[in-house]
């Protein structure tokens, strides 16, 4: 544990930074992903029970979202886990002991999740609609298990509640991770943002389909979850400030200040105009311009929130009140990592993003995944 | 030993999932070869039953990408989550290839999804380039992951450090690795009695070991590997291959539908060609390095309780009819040469008993100084003989299980052959084909086919499988061949070494995926009923 100089060497750094890209990046997706699942199960249901075809198509058409983002979003999760068992060995070795049970919670959610989702899209048409409204909740609840177990990480790396059982020579119990007081801020924010984003992504989609009942749907979740966000995010913030000083400081007061007023800046900027729109739509029934651009707002809101949840707790890798645990305690020094092949396998990383970006061009913008279903 | 408690339980753990990922994987490589035939059919022809087809097995590429991807992660972060001491081998040995494995993993999908976007909106020759190239990143995924588990059975780089314990362990390569930290780890392990999480999960453990690997692309120059690589890759294509050749003739059985035969004729010379060079070419290289890599996995292959000759065995294995199969006879005769003790090995590297106190103090690890004399004070002999008997009694279910997959393979190829015969006009092998038909189908084509299949579709799986089961419980009793054993690689965490974890795991995964195979099954034979709702709906918009 450091109080004094930090020392981060440029492969550190470099672990650091990788490891923070793909975080941001599968957290972008999977902001997206899980929101927009839940929707699609809803009005799935509501349109067996109601029998309304106008709202399966509205959530077919959704669910196209989903079909093409989730398994890119996924393999994220997976250049997450190896990018920590690369550059940080030793915090996965700790993880697993002492985070058994959130993880385990998060494998299992995330092997419901994937295969629910194909399965879902797949037998659309196939299975009676009572079976297929069902795998369609358990496709959407299994996705909040997975950061019900991950966000655990996230909270002990913010604030050490069961890390520190561990370090004091104690094993703790299997369940100490959720009595964190840091833990269910952090997952209430999470939750209530993915699922308000969602809302705000769909509205912008479906502005492009020229329906006011489906902008109106996604217009419903954006805003209910934004305004419960404006209780969970001060919540979170509050506990941030009574259990983790360092990054409090760093966040209202330190270098990330700038981001973190740009986040609250554009979240007023949504509300307006989330609220404008929500108004159009319910009295006049029209779409204004402005409503295709709330998912793209959110996202960025998302990104920044993220951003400065983690990067604050640089030089360290996990915070301990006014310091931490440097980043060097959990480093891989078994080997050296050649520069040359993170840059490489970065580089192709990018150009699966093109590749994955063009697919989700033509299926969600040029149609090219239609809701007939085929024979 | 370190403690042992639960290895078993989370071996069949992982065996489970790794088994169901198999399935996966086999249909992720060998589906889009099927598909592409079809494709390339569709455009020259123009006939609209290859399209359909392919879309078909589009579909269910679609969910069981789906469920490789998740058994992939499973047995990923299985091996991180039950088996944590792996890690230390993926911080180091594996981090290259798992790492270049995201490269495959991320285009992979993206090509998937790209190719079933674009399915029926651009040209079939468009289509079959993108399907292409996902497939060759898919086949450099299975290189990469095999080449990982290729070092577990061959460690390659580490030279004779299996062998200064195990006597009749080839070398293992030139040495690439710091000798002296592996052996100090190795034995702390023994002294401690604690599994190398415990060790390794410490701050700053990682600095105080320092650098172990000196060559991070050690894995990719072993020659076990790429054999491996070659078999694996090809036996998952065959398996892969057969599940759509099972799927179409039962199709053609029950349908009596010619249509069915016209595709199963465009892909099967595909896995015509593979069935014959898998065991014929692959297998045997694949044999020459087990006999020379995996001596004892060989022994136990063979059952050779006692060396004895087998000219035919002893030219497949060796290039040499009078080699002896060397049996476990041998390896304990070789063992009792070793005279020195494990503290005069470490001492040979310059590990003193104070180097050992030192790095096991600056690791945190609280060491009975006792326990670590009497480790030291163990011959080495003693170590090479207890690990024999503790795989003497597998020998059987391995040999077993050797000639048992051998049987499944012969099945497939004579199977092959014969199928090869009736569907199309191949000199003699199409008249003996068309006799047997007419025995085993009495006359019915289509009968004949789909038995014929089957027979092909068991014997390729019974391959498979066994084939697996041999190249796993074979490596044992070490996780990594000639230097670690399962318990010292095993979680620390109690919970998860009893047996209700494991059944309650092994039930989430056999649920999940029974659940995922029957939708592939409805995938595949269900035609979409376009619901009254939607039907409703886009009339109302158009």
């Amino acid at each position: 544990m450091s109080g004094g100089e930090v020392v981060v060497t440029p492969a550190q750094l470099l672990g650091f930074t990788v490891l923070g890209l793909a975080v941001l990046i599968h957290i972008i997706f999977v902001s997206i992903t899980l929101g927009v699942g839940l929707i699609t199960a809803v009005y799935r249901w509501l349109a067996y029970k109601r029998s309304d075809g106008e709202l399966e198509l509205f959530a077919r058409k959704v669910f196209r979202l989903m079909i093409v983002s989730e398994l890119f979003s996924g393999v994220w999760g997976t250049i997450i886990t190896v990018v920590l068992v690369g550059f940080f060995p030793g915090l996965v070795a700790l993880a697993t002991n002492i985070l058994f049970t959130p993880i385990t919670i998060a494998i299992v959610s995330i092997m419901i999740r994937i295969p629910s989702i194909a399965i879902f899209w797949y037998t659309w048409g196939k299975i009676s609609e009572r079976a297929h409204s069902t795998i369609g909740f358990i496709m959407a609840l299994s996705g909040f298990g997975v950061p019900l177990g991950f966000r655990t990480l996230f909270s002990e790396l913010s604030y050490p509640h069961t890390i520190s059982v561990f370090l004091a020579g104690n094993t703790p119990p299997l369940w100490y991770a959720y009595t964190s007081p840091l833990y269910w801020s952090l997952y209430a924010h999470t939750v209530f943002a993915v699922i308000s984003t969602g809302g705000f992504v769909i509205a912008s989609i479906m502005v492009l389909e020229n329906n006011v009942r489906w902008v109106e749907i996604g217009l419903k979740y954006g805003i209910l979850f934004l305004l419960a966000q404006l209780i969970a995010g001060p919540l979170y913030y509050l506990t941030i400030y009574s259990r983790s000083m360092y990054i409090f400081n760093n966040i209202t007061f330190g270098p990330y200040a700038p981001l973190f007023t740009l986040k609250l800046i554009l979240v007023l900027l949504l509300l307006a105009l989330s609220l404008y729109s929500w108004f159009s739509v319910r009295r006049r029934k029209t779409i204004i311009g402005y409503t295709k651009y709330l998912g793209p707002i959110a996202l960025p809101i998302v990104f920044l929130g993220e951003f400065i949840n983690n990067a604050p707790r640089y030089p360290y890798i996990a915070v301990l009140g006014e310091n931490g645990v440097p980043i060097s305690a959990f480093f891989n020094f078994y080997m050296n990592i050649p520069a040359s092949l993170v840059y490489v396998i970065l580089g192709f990383l990018i150009f699966s993003i093109i590749v994955f970006t063009t697919a989700a061009y033509l299926a969600l913008i040029r149609g090219f995944i239609v809701e007939k279903i085929e024979s | 030993m370190a403690e042992s408690l639960g290895v078993e339980y989370l071996l069949a753990l992982s065996a489970i999932g790794i088994y169901f990922h198999a399935i996966f994987v086999s249909i992720t490589l060998g589906f889009p070869l099927a598909i592409m035939a079809l494709l390339f059919a569709y455009s020259r022809t123009g006939a609209s039953e290859y399209m359909r087809a392919a879309r078909i097995l589009t579909y269910v590429l679609s969910v069981n990408f789906a469920l490789g991807a998740i058994t992939g992660t499973l047995v990923e972060f299985g091996l991180v989550q039950v088996w944590p001491g792996t890690i230390a081998a993926i911080a180091s040995f594996f981090l290259a290839p798992l790492a270049l494995e995201l490269i495959a993993f991320a285009n992979e999908i993206a090509f998937l999804i790209l190719f079933i976007v674009t399915l029926g909106r651009v040209r079939p020759m468009i289509s079959i380039l993108i399907l292409g190239v996902y497939w060759v990143f898919a086949v450099y995924s299975g290189l990469l992951i095999t080449t990982v588990n290729s070092w577990m059975n061959v460690p390659w780089g580490v030279a004779t450090i299996p062998g200064a314990l195990y006597p009749f362990l080839p070398e293992y390569g030139p040495l690439a690795v710091d000798a002296q930290k592996l052996v100090a780890l190795k034995i702390l392990l023994l002294a401690s009695g604690l599994p190398l999480q415990d060790i390794i999960q410490t701050p700053e453990a990682s600095n105080v070991v320092g650098i172990i690997l000196n060559d991070p692309y050690l894995a990719f120059y072993s020659p076990y590997a790429w054999v491996s690589v070659a078999h694996n890759i090809v036996a998952a294509l065959i398996v892969g291959l057969s599940i759509a050749l099972l799927g179409f003739s039962y199709r053609l059985y029950k349908s009596k539908d010619v249509k069915y035969a016209q595709i199963i004729r465009v892909f099967y010379p595909i896995l015509l060609i593979l069935i014959l060079i898998q065991p014929t070419i692959i297998g045997h290289y694949m044999g020459v390095n087990v006999a020379y890599y995996n001596p004892v996995k060989f022994a136990m292959m063979e059952g050779a309780y006692t060396t004895y000759h087998n000219p035919i065995i002893g030219f497949l294995a060796y290039g040499d009819p009078n080699h002896p199969i060397i049996g476990f006879d041998r390896f304990y005769a070789s063992c009792r040469e070793q005279t020195i003790t494990l503290g005069e090995l470490a001492n040979s590297l310059g590990l003193t008993r104070e180097n050992l106190l030192e790095i096991s103090n600056n690791l945190g690890i609280k060491l009975d100084t006792q326990r670590l004399d009497n480790v030291l004070s163990t011959k080495v002999s003693d170590v090479c003989i207890g690990d024999l008997k503790s795989v003497e009694s597998r020998i059987r279910a391995v040999n077993i299980a050797y000639y048992t997959k051998i049987f499944g393979g012969v099945i497939a190829f004579i199977s092959a052959i014969l199928l090869a015969g009736v569907m199309y006009r191949i000199p003699l092998v199409s008249s003996i084909s068309r006799r047997l038909v007419n025995i085993i189908g009495r006359g019915d084509y289509a009968k004949s086919i789909f038995i014929l299949t089957i027979l092909i579709a068991l014997g390729v799986a019974l391959a498979a499988v066994l084939g697996w089961y041999v190249r796993e419980v074979g490596r044992k009793p070490w996780t990594i061949y000639g230097l670690i054993y399962p318990s010292e690689v095993i979680t620390v965490v109690d919970y998860a070494r009893t047996l209700e974890f494991t059944i309650f795991a092994s039930a989430i995964i056999i649920a999940i995926n029974i659940a995922g195979i029957y939708a592939m099954y409805i995938v595949a034979s269900r035609h979409a009923v376009f619901t009254q709702l939607l039907e409703r709906s886009l009339s109302g918009r158009r």
